[in-house]
């Protein structure tokens, strides 16, 4: 579905991404890694939000790299990035009906609601006045409803409850039986391992390693060696 | 100073007040959404007035009776015809270049006062408000017991303006796509909205209402070629004191701006001009991001 080859992103002097390559499948795949390893900015130079030097990203088919955010988004990717990024200024029906695609769309305003209560109840509030799990609910709501191909999730676990970081396993894992396709980031290897199939792991800007989710998760030596986490969790 | 002098006073500052609230808060949604901060708006109000001044006179002339409003249209559409093409041929290549953009925009209001210059030369003008609007009304506790009826109409356009953007904004598609650009326009992007075409027709309603207030200021009281600066200026004035972006903070700002700069010549007329600065850095000092502004990031 989606194939990145050999991806260079710079900052002025510093190369932050050194030549990735991965693919995503059907099944959910996630990226793992450090602090500043450069993992939001792969997410964010797939979907056109930041410059990229050089290489190929190719989706369903189309070469997308150097394509505008809106060119990206339209076909068919969508982000829910770290921090979340929800409007401050918009409500939460509104951050809906900004992206609806209609009532017959795949995802409508109120399949999100029934699949989402706590946000019906929410309706009339600010972005900015959400929780973080309401905020987290609201951004992937909001990428669910372009109906995308393929949802990029940068770190949705961080700074969630361990209530809430169960409940978003569950909504990931059935997204991916809808046949929405996931390029999940995640440092939260029990997030990362029960959602994904395979996981790559970024270090110094390229992918070290990619391995089955099964062996990372009861090898404790790579986790140690890449991850520098010892019990599963960060 | 007495309660009919106050009253007269305070009068005149809500009529300033109301023409830069509709020039600043094209500037205002323009910097809010785009991070342009456009050195021509002034040139916009000019370009309104002089287009208005194209058309009235010779209907004028030949006593046709709606000459004003066409003179208002062409103003109106004059000056967003002016503005589309600014961002659309050069603006729109330079975005997230706030430094070029800004050098860009001084360039245009510069070649562009020439031009108008060349065109219309350098008399000060004035247009004839329709009859309905022509002479004054009684109103109470006023000096002398009447007020510019035209005047009065500036208000109340003012007030137009601010309630139908406010309606835009609140209660339209658009506003909701142009207050999620505000707060985070390469998110918006991210949602597969078009960024660019929302940020031209921006453009053209904010240059439109520049336009606006070219013939309508240029109604109340005769302008020259000194204008662009001087609304410019007071654009800029008006939005660091109310807050970039913000639709009551640029209401604020004019309100406050109005009423400073006609207290000041009232009282102090060889200072007035401080009062307004003083305003300035006094809100920097205590709210950098304006009254009502969001802190930028
Ligand atoms: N816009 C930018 N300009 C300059 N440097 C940047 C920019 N964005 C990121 N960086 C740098 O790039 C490096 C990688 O950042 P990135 O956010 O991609 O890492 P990450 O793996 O997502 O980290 P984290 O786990 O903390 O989210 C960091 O050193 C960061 O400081
Ligand atoms: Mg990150």
């Amino acid at each position: 579905m989606l194939s990145v080859r050999d991806l260079r992103v710079s900052f002025g002097h510093a190369e932050i991404l050194q030549g990735v390559s991965l693919d995503v499948g059907d099944e959910p795949f996630a990226v793992a890694g450090r602090n500043g390893m450069g993992k939001t900015t792969l997410c964010y130079a797939i979907m056109g939000m930041v410059p990229v030097q050089s290489g190929g990203v190719v989706f369903d088919g189309a070469s997308i790299e150097g394509k505008s955010p809106t060119r990206v988004s339209r076909s068919g990717i969508a982000i829910v990035p770290q921090g979340r990024r929800v409007f401050p200024s918009l409500t939460v029906d509104e951050h809906l009906r900004l992206v609806s695609r209609g009532k017959n769309a795949a995802w409508s305003i109120e399949r999100v609601y029934d699949t989402f209560p706590r946000l019906a109840e929410r309706k009339g509030n600010g972005g900015s006045q959400l929780s973080g799990g309401e905020q987290q609910m609201l951004a992937i709501s909001r990428a669910l409803l372009l109906n995308p191909k393929l949802i990029i999730m940068d770190e949705p676990s961080e700074g969630l409850a361990p209530v809430l970081v169960d409940h978003l396993i569950e909504v990931l894992k059935k997204l991916a039986n809808e046949k929405i396709g996931l390029l999940l980031v995640e440092q939260n290897l029990r997030v990362a391992t029960s959602v994904a199939s395979n996981v790559a792991i970024m270090l110094s800007g390229r992918i070290a390693a990619t391995v089955p989710a099964s062996q990372l998760s009861a090898d404790e030596a790579l986790q140690r060696r890449y991850l520098g986490v010892s019990t599963g969790s960060h | 100073m007495t309660l009919e002098m106050f009253a007269t006073v305070a009068l005149n500052g809500l009529t300033v007040a109301a023409l830069y609230f509709i020039v600043a808060i094209g500037f205002s949604l323009i910097f809010g959404l785009m991070r342009t901060v456009n050195m021509a708006h002034g040139t916009l109000f000019l370009v309104g007035a002089y287009a208005g001044v194209a058309v009235f006179y010779p209907l004028y002339d030949q006593g046709f009776s709606y000459a004003w409003i066409v003179a208002l249209a062409a103003g109106i559409a004059g000056a967003a015809v002016f503005g589309v093409l600014l961002q659309v041929t050069l603006l729109g290549w330079m975005q997230g270049q706030e430094l070029r953009q800004t050098l860009v925009t001084i360039g245009i209001s510069i070649i562009a006062a020439d031009q108008l210059l060349a065109i219309f030369g350098g008399n000060s003008q004035q247009f004839f408000p329709p009859d309905a609007l022509f002479g004054s009304v009684s109103v109470p506790l006023v000096q002398t017991g009447h007020y510019s009826t035209f005047r009065l109409f500036q208000i109340a356009v003012a007030a137009a303006v601010g309630v139908g953007l406010w309606l835009i904004l609140h209660k339209t598609k658009l506003g909701i796509i142009v207050r999620a650009g505000v707060d985070d326009r390469a998110m918006l992007s991210a949602c597969g909205v078009n960024v660019a075409l929302v940020s031209v027709l921006v453009f053209a309603i904010g240059a439109a209402l520049a336009g606006l207030a070219g013939v309508v200021g240029g109604t109340a009281q005769p302008f020259g070629q000194e204008k662009d600066v001087q609304f410019l200026l007071t654009s800029l004035v008006v939005v660091i004191v109310g807050g970039m972006g913000s639709l009551p903070g640029t209401a604020l700002g004019a309100l406050l701006v109005g009423m400073a700069e006609q207290f000041g010549q009232s009282l102090f007329p060889t200072y007035s001009v401080m009062f307004t600065l003083l305003l300035m850095v006094i809100v920097l000092a205590i709210r950098p991001q304006g009254l009502l502004g969001k802190r930028l990031t």
